[in-house]
């Protein structure tokens, strides 16, 4: 998860200045340079402008702490008539003016921010590819930025990604809209060396965060469980408990004929007597079915257990 | 006594609050206000939130991670406190907050942070989560939920778990007397601290610890064992099956330690990773009473003693090193490097369960190798990515990436009785395997709002087993090669329109070893990891995979923005038998009007599906491909639609409604062609047809109020309606009178439920 003590990292003094940024001024210099936006941007603004002073950005005591125009720029034509826009115009839909390319608002931002160690990977990321603007997900004018609370951050993932908003709904999912587990909790949405932005190396190394009794190693291994845990869960949600691409024995017969019974065809017979059938129903297809007896299949660490059942 | 210098700071003040009072009084009442916003604007605002909620049903599903599993009244409490010199003083960047929600219920979080921006931060938490999982499992054995342990009560007797019927297979009074409800539960605790510290704007450490405590119990499926001698002349039923409570008695402490180093072109990071995970059981025992032979007994010596292993204790040490430079302003290179050691040496459980008899039966012959298993794995990653943009329009990426699982734990033999008491040696096989991708891309800026990307990504995977006994083969897919190639268009061909369309095709060429032996034992069709000629188990399968996704973003006007977006997937697999084919499409629609400065309605659609085919066959043998062969599909098909209205300024700005309402329908569904078989539809075998769809219809309505009592209080007034009406033919097999003969019923029932919420709470601004 991107770390919460972020906005603490501090940024050399030596970094380029960032758009109209005076350079070798105190952090108190900068922002009374503020004045002259607020001088009109103030109070009385839609936008909240200056409960700025109430995040990171607004710590006049911070030598970091950036003005107004080290964001949107000096700005002089902005100054000299209200029509002309500022320099830079941060956020993704129109207002009063359009706003800048997102290359030039990121720009601005990575300044800053590009050499801290959760964003090393953003430069041919997935969301730098896409377009994606800082301003898309965050909100700089505010001292509860949504993206930034783990309570409100997936309504902001879910602008763009529709579909695990809808998998998140199902009956079976991480506590996601509870607001107990966060996007941020698996993926790193400034870019990582792990796929799909995962913030560990592989799927196992993410999972094993939380799950870390499915680590093992075990005496006995499931071989398609070391790989990857998406060969048989899916993350975001399921119509199936637990978070499973698919119901056992149909599962399990994905990658296995073999063993005794799972050779014959299941269908209704999946659904015991109450389903029509006047037979005994079988313990390898009903309930749980093969998880009835191989239960242990994320490994068994029993001498015994070389068939998961112990 | 005052000294001299606190002397002048009072006077000052004193100064400073006359000459207030005289601007004050001096300025318009409308300064006032606009100051006092202005200053609100500035500094933190702090809430309290208090109040209480009633919720109407008892629901394990509708409390899963809420912590509103009962009927009841619960309490609601909630703060957010900030403060700190950093949000006046020029001089003190010190800031401190405190915070926590649900403190009413078993969801509870709290939190607090202090920090001296740009110098040191220190913060420390405690999140609560309860996941309820079920209230209405019942079992006749005896133990704790979270324990190890289960016994049935001595005079229970056996039960018949042989092939009679399971309405005629009556449990007697007394045995359904000892069956009883257990809530089935495990509650979750973290406690993160997090501390960081600059040395100097070059340099700064971050240590974030997280200890994580697991209680409670999920179920799980277990198989007894068999070749047990009874009282009577019986015989404990092999692979009887009891659903029993796994105790999750886990601890986890995570801890991830980094130094950052920051220079003019590059920054560097280098870390430690802990991971430890402690399970206090190792073992869980229970008894079953599922009999073959069963004859009328009373006492332990009805009862067949089982155990099985637990998760195992173990551990993750891992070094991190990874970091960037720039070249220039256009070319940049990112890169890290990890190794990680992880072990496990949790001792074996028990071999040998001891009967009522006196007598032990031993599952391993011939003793063990070791205690415990010594298990070692190391992991290694790296990766290296080149991104350039020195020619205009143009931004070209390369990169490479290695990930290894390094299982270097000794192989050895088990001589073992599986739960049919049959005798068997297994060979412990310690699976490795190595990823490296490569990847390649170019993004090209056609004109002004339109971007052309293309990929390329190769993934080389290797699998294998260090040193297994005997040399045996290991896997039935030692190889396979991946390359995908991926073309995606950007046009944003208005100023407030944005369109998106991509297409990319991967093929993965997989090498495929079908003399391959389970090392399990020598059972019947000991070749092709015991499947029939010709199946392959689909994640070792050769396949082609297309990925087709569009998207169009349109912000009609400033108040109204309108989106729909598409993905369709089709994969194709090589093998003759296993998963063939399937397919996934997606779309979702999603509008949204603000028709007033604090008042917006939005809606949305979304749909999927999800379709997968699966051959497999009858006969044959893994060296004689099968001619009956029967077919399996797949149907997943899912809706969700919603709308979310926020409706303020209403009572002259002091009330603002908010309404949810959605409604999601979930359907899975499996399909069995049997073509061979003219009689499969058979009530005696419904081997083919169609099963009930496993289908959950959610229904979910939320009305608040919130009202401005005063102007730093707010009441807050909820209403919430949630139906879930869920069919799902798993819990037929569960019931008292239908299970199969040897299964021991649950009594286990659908989750549906109708709640009433209303909440009252009132929020208190300073």
């Amino acid at each position: 998860m991107m770390s919460a003590h972020a906005e603490n990292i501090p940024t050399p003094a030596a970094t380029p200045a960032p758009v109209g940024k005076v350079a070798d001024k105190t952090a108190a210099d900068e922002l009374d340079r503020d004045s002259k936006c607020t001088r009109c941007h103030d109070e009385n603004e839609k936008k909240p402008i200056l409960s700025i002073y109430q995040t990171a950005h607004g710590n006049k005591a911070d030598s970091r702490t950036p003005s107004c125009q080290s964001c949107h720029g000096e700005s002089e034509k902005h100054l000299s008539g209200k029509s002309e826009a500022p320099d830079v115009i941060f956020g993704t839909t129109s207002g009063a003016y359009s706003p800048s390319e997102v290359n030039e608002q990121n720009t601005v931002c990575l300044t800053c921010h590009e050499k801290d160690p959760t964003r090393t990977h953003w430069q041919g990321g997935a969301h730098q590819v896409a377009d994606v603007a800082c301003s898309s997900c965050h909100v700089s004018h505010t001292a509860h930025d949504k993206v930034r609370d783990k309570k409100t951050q997936p309504e902001v993932c879910f602008t763009c990604h529709k579909e695990q908003r809808a998998q998140t709904r199902k009956f079976s999912h991480h506590p996601i809209t509870e607001g107990k587990v966060a996007c941020s909790d698996c993926h790193n949405p400034h870019g990582s060396a792990g796929p799909k932005m995962l913030a560990k190396n592989t799927v196992t190394e993410t999972c094993y965060t939380c799950h870390a009794e499915k680590r093992g190693p075990f005496l006995w291994e499931h071989q398609p469980v070391t790989e990857d845990c998406t060969n048989c869960h899916t993350p975001h949600g399921s119509n199936i408990t637990p978070l499973l691409n698919s119901r056992a024995p149909f599962l399990c017969s994905e990658c296995h004929d073999g063993p005794h019974r799972s050779t014959n065809p299941v269908a209704g017979s999946a659904a015991g007597t109450q389903g029509g059938l006047t037979a005994v129903p079988s313990e390898n297809f009903t309930g749980r079915a093969c998880l009835n007896c191989h239960s242990l299949v994320h490994g068994s660490n029993h001498p015994a257990g070389a068939l998961l059942q112990r | 006594m005052k000294t001299r210098n606190e002397e002048l700071k009072v006077s000052a003040l004193v100064l400073a609050v006359r000459c207030a009072l005289m601007v004050a009084f001096a300025l318009p009442l409308g300064a006032h206000a606009e100051e006092d916003e202005a200053v609100a604007l500035k500094h933190p605002s702090n809430t309290v939130e208090f109040g209480a909620l009633y919720s109407s049903q008892n629901s394990a599903k509708f409390g899963e991670y809420n912590g509103l599993d009962n009927e009841g009244f619960y309490g609601l409490g909630g703060f957010d406190v900030r403060g700190g010199k950093g949000y006046d003083s020029k001089d003190s960047a010190l800031r401190w907050q405190l915070n926590g929600t649900g403190l009413g219920t078993t969801s509870r979080t709290l939190g607090g942070s202090i920090s001296d921006q740009g110098k040191w931060k220190f913060s420390a938490g405690y999140d609560e989560l309860r996941h309820n999982i079920t209230d209405t499992f019942q079992t006749p054995l005896q133990g704790k939920t979270g324990g190890n342990e289960f016994n049935l009560p001595e005079d229970f007797g056996a039960i018949n778990g042989n092939n009679a019927f399971p309405s005629a297979r009556a449990l007697t009074p007394n045995q359904l007397g000892a069956f009883h409800t257990e809530k089935e539960y495990t509650t979750r605790r973290n406690a993160p601290i997090s501390a960081s510290y600059a040395f100097n704007p070059q340099f700064n450490a971050q240590v974030d610890y997280n200890h994580l405590e697991q209680t409670g119990a999920k179920l799980i499926g277990t198989a007894s064992q068999g070749g047990i001698n009874l009282l009577g002349g019986s015989t404990g039923r092999a692979e009887a099956v009891n659903i029993i409570m796994n105790p999750t008695s886990y601890m986890t402490d995570n801890i991830n330690a980094a130094l950052n180093w920051t220079g003019d072109k590059a920054h560097l990071t280098g870390g430690y990773y802990g991971s430890l995970f402690h399970n206090d059981y190792n073992s869980l025992s229970w008894q079953n009473a599922l009999a073959s032979n069963v004859s009328a007994c009373s006492g332990p010596d009805c009862f067949v003693n089982n155990t099985m292993s637990t998760a195992p204790t173990n551990s993750l040490h891992q070094a991190n090193l990874s970091g960037g430079y720039a070249f220039s302003s256009t070319t940049k290179l990112a890169g890290g490097f990890s190794y990680g050691y992880n072990k496990q040496d949790s001792s074996y459980a028990a071999t040998g369960i001891m009967q009522a008899s006196g007598e032990p039966f031993e599952m391993i012959q011939g003793g063990l190798p070791a205690s415990s298993l010594n298990g070692q794995v190391e992991t290694t990653h790296g990766d290296l990515k080149l991104t350039n943009q020195s020619i205009k329009d143009l931004t070209l990426s390369a990169g490479v990436k290695y990930n290894e699982r390094d299982n270097r734990t000794n192989s050895d033999i088990y001589n073992y009785k599986n739960t049919a008491d049959g005798l068997y040696t297994g060979v412990n096989t310690p699976y490795s395997n190595r990823k490296t991708q490569y990847q390649a891309a170019a993004d090209y800026r056609l004109t002004k709002g339109q971007t052309l990307r293309l990929a390329y990504d190769r993934d080389h995977l290797r699998r294998w087993c260090n040193g297994v006994v005997g040399g045996a083969e290991c896997l039935d897919s030692p190889s396979s090669d991946e390359d995908k190639i991926g073309l995606s268009y950007r046009l944003k061909a208005i100023e407030d329109v944005n369109f998106n369309a991509g297409y990319s095709f991967a093929t993965r060429n997989a090498d495929f070893n079908d003399i391959y032996q389970a090392n399990t034992g020598d059972y019947d069709e000991n070749v092709n990891s015991r499947n029939k000629l010709g199946f392959v188990a689909y994640p070792y399968d050769s396949r082609k995979q297309h990925v087709m996704k569009t998207g169009v973003n349109w912000q009609v006007t400033r108040k109204l923005d309108l989106g729909v977006n598409g993905r369709y997937t089709f994969d194709d697999y090589n093998a003759t038998l296993g998963v063939q084919k399937g397919h996934s499409a997606g779309v979702n629609v999603d509008a949204t009007y603000s028709y007033a400065e604090n008042s917006s309605v939005s809606a949305y659609w979304s749909w999927q599906n999800r379709e997968r085919d699966l051959r497999s066959g009858r006969d044959g043998d893994p060296l004689t491909a099968p001619t009956q062969i029967w077919t399996n599909q797949l149907t997943d098909n899912g809706n969700a639609v919603g709308l979310l209205t926020r409706h303020g300024g209403l009572m002259n700005g002091k009330l603002e409604i908010t309404g949810d309402v959605s409604y999601a329908l979930d359907e899975t569904s499996y399909s069995t062609q049997v073509p061979y078989l003219a009689t499969c539809g058979n009530a005696n075998t419904l081997s083919c047809g169609t099963l009930p769809a496993i289908k959950n219809e959610l229904l979910s309505f939320k009305l608040t109020g919130n009202y401005k009592v005063h102007k730093n209080g707010k009441v807050a007034l909820a209403y919430i309606y949630q139906k879930l009406n869920s069919n799902d033919y798993f819990y037929n097999g569960q019931q008292f009178g239908f299970t199969p003969n040897r299964v021991m019923p649950t009594g286990l029932q659908e989750q549906d439920y109708t709640v009433n919420v209303v909440a009252l709470s009132y929020m208190y601004n300073f």
